[in-house]
């Protein structure tokens, strides 16, 4: 754990929900000195110490400028665009890549560095017969999904960095992220009025919270984590349980349907991305009990009660017009 | 500028929930747990499992209170002994029980993991037994009811590393008859211990005698009608 003050921080993808929150602890974290983000979007929280750069991932040269100038200790790199959460799958798998080796490379270049921490994903386990139930971070990545090759990748080429240049890196292997305003195609398909299960399988899942992810991110800069580790709410539930805690219509499947489903679900509004038919079809489960030990913070909410503030949120904040001024 | 058209989607959801609302007892919605274990399914069930199995159970002072224990139960052919003893054990100490041996695919496999099966995968058991559960295996299935079959020293192996005990349970039922026996004997110690993988192999031959000793005790089955008990060796 580190107990230097002073410490220069860069935030890829403080655009974003999570990048914002994360920023947002950052700021009143003791030892953190200076704060630098980069994203494509502005922030969606107001930050008072923090510094932006709105770049473009495909934008590599302004990015490494930006990078090496401020020459950080520790690099939280949260720039990963999941697949139909703000972008469709090929283009999330684009900018994706492009921050990867944009803000990783940079990250080599700093003689300051000291660690990097790196959003990852329990979809790197994949759900292969004969796949772990709940797998540790022990575990060999063995995706399945589009999503779970584009995490493994980031952990990947960060430890290839890490290695050369010999500092510390970390992976924060997230469970599904729910929160109000986090995009998640998962949040998104639940949220409708029909949900579809699979009726042959309903197997369970594990979400985390938005808030409980970005306090696990601030640890694990806080602490220079050095391995992987799995950040999951404690508890599951299963797809009809969550359709039913919801009040929803559950719409059970078998089989063949469910190429027809995707494309419906898709024209409403809630595109189904490979991974999220994973969980409604073989389930996602981690095991989470490192991260105490690790991190010194475990998620505090359940699953089933992430599940339940999914529900709880307004569909549309209606904001009334101003009576115009009569002249 | 565009009219923006709004869906009646709070009238639809309002009226899902008040026609789903009848059936949601039936689906209590936090009843899995972290391994896929459905303990309302499990309680509903239980009275139907009861109509096949009326299982007795001894030696339950041999169970750890909080610890988890890798249980091993002798396998006649058909006999589906883990999972009655699963259950039945479940029943008696309150605690969710799981068993060993669930195939991979949907629908049986799916079905299973709500009951508490687990894959037949020794990191699967490792994890379960790191985490304080009790997991029962059976051995290598055999067609008389008295013969305990060949332990896996893989699946042992799981509760060395995990550092939990390895318990002895001798399991006896018949085809005809409701009437079937769980006799769970001492944890199985080594005399000389073992560092290395010699640890695991010597704990499953002992478990396997110890099997064999206790089914030897228990005897055969005695419905009262020599037939139906002689049927009952297998």
């Amino acid at each position: 754990m580190t107990d230097v003050r002073g410490q220069r921080l860069l935030v890829s993808g403080m655009g974003g929900e999570l990048g914002s929150l994360v920023a947002s602890l950052l700021e009143d974290e003791p030892w953190v000195g200076s704060l630098c983000g980069i994203d494509v979007d502005p922030p969606r929280r107001r930050l008072r110490r923090a510094e932006f750069h709105r770049i473009e991932p495909s934008d590599r040269e302004r990015i490494v400028d930006v990078v090496t100038a401020f020459d950080p200790h520790v690099l939280i790199h949260l720039a990963v665009w999941e697949p139909d959460a703000r972008a469709g799958t090929a283009q999330a798998r684009q900018f994706t890549a492009d921050a990867t080796t944009a803000f990783l490379g940079a990250a080599g270049e700093c003689p300051s560095l000291e660690s990097i921490v790196v959003r990852s994903g329990i979809e790197l386990y994949g759900r292969n017969r004969h796949s772990l139930t709940r797998p540790d971070e022990s575990v060999h990545p063995d995706p399945t999904s589009v999503y779970g090759h584009m995490v493994e990748r980031i952990e990947t080429v960060a430890q290839s960095v890490a290695a050369r240049i010999g500092v510390a890196v970390g992976a924060v292997r997230l469970a599904p992220v729910l929160g109000p305003h986090v995009p998640s195609p998962l949040g998104r398909l639940l949220r409708q009025p029909m949900v579809p299960f699979s009726i042959m399988a309903d197997p369970p899942f594990t979400v985390v919270r938005d808030d409980d992810a970005a306090c696990a991110f601030v640890a694990a800069a806080r602490r220079r984590l050095a391995e992987p580790v799995n950040v999951v709410a404690p508890g599951a539930v299963t797809g009809l349980q969550a359709i039913v805690r919801g009040g929803r219509l559950p719409v059970p499947l078998v089989g063949p349907e469910w190429a027809i489903t995707r494309r419906m679900s898709h024209l409403f509004g809630a595109p189904i991305p490979e991974h999220v038919l994973e969980v409604l079809h073989r389930g996602r489960l981690a095991d989470g009990d490192r991260a105490i030990e690790l991190l010194g913070v475990t998620p505090t909410a359940s699953t089933p009660e992430v599940i339940d503030r999914l529900f709880a949120w307004e569909s549309v904040v209606r904001v009334t017009k101003a009576p115009r001024a009569v002249a | 500028m565009a009219d923006l058209i709004q869906l009646p989607r709070r009238a639809a959801v309002g009226t899902i929930s008040a026609v789903t609302a009848p059936l949601r007892p039936l689906l209590p919605p936090n009843s899995v747990d972290e391994w896929g274990r459905d303990d309302h399914l499990v309680r509903l069930i239980q009275p139907f499992a009861r109509l096949r199995w009326d299982v007795s159970i001894g030696g339950l002072q041999h169970l750890p209170a909080r610890k988890g224990a890798l249980l091993i139960t002798n396998e006649r052919r058909l006999s589906f002994s883990p999972l009655y003893v699963a259950w039945a054990l479940s029943k008696a100490t309150d605690r969710p029980v799981r068993f060993v041996g669930r195939p991979d695919h949907a629908p049986f496999g799916a079905a299973l993991r709500r009951v508490g099966a687990l894959l037949d995968n020794p990191t699967e058991v490792h994890g379960a037994l790191r985490h304080g559960e009790i997991v029962v295996m059976g051995t290598a299935t055999t067609n008389h009811p008295r013969y305990a079959g060949v332990v896996d020293h893989e699946l042992v192996g799981a509760a060395v590393t995990a550092g939990v005990s390895v318990v002895p349970v001798a399991s006896m039922s018949t085809l005809l008859s409701r009437a079937a026996r769980a006799e769970i004997g001492a944890p199985v110690r080594l005399r000389t211990k073992r560092r290395g993988p010699l640890a695991e192999i010597e704990i499953a031959e002992i478990a396997q005698r110890h099997l064999q000793k206790m089914l030897d005790e228990l005897g055969g089955v005695q419905t009262g009608m020599a037939p139906i008990d002689w049927l009952g060796e297998g």
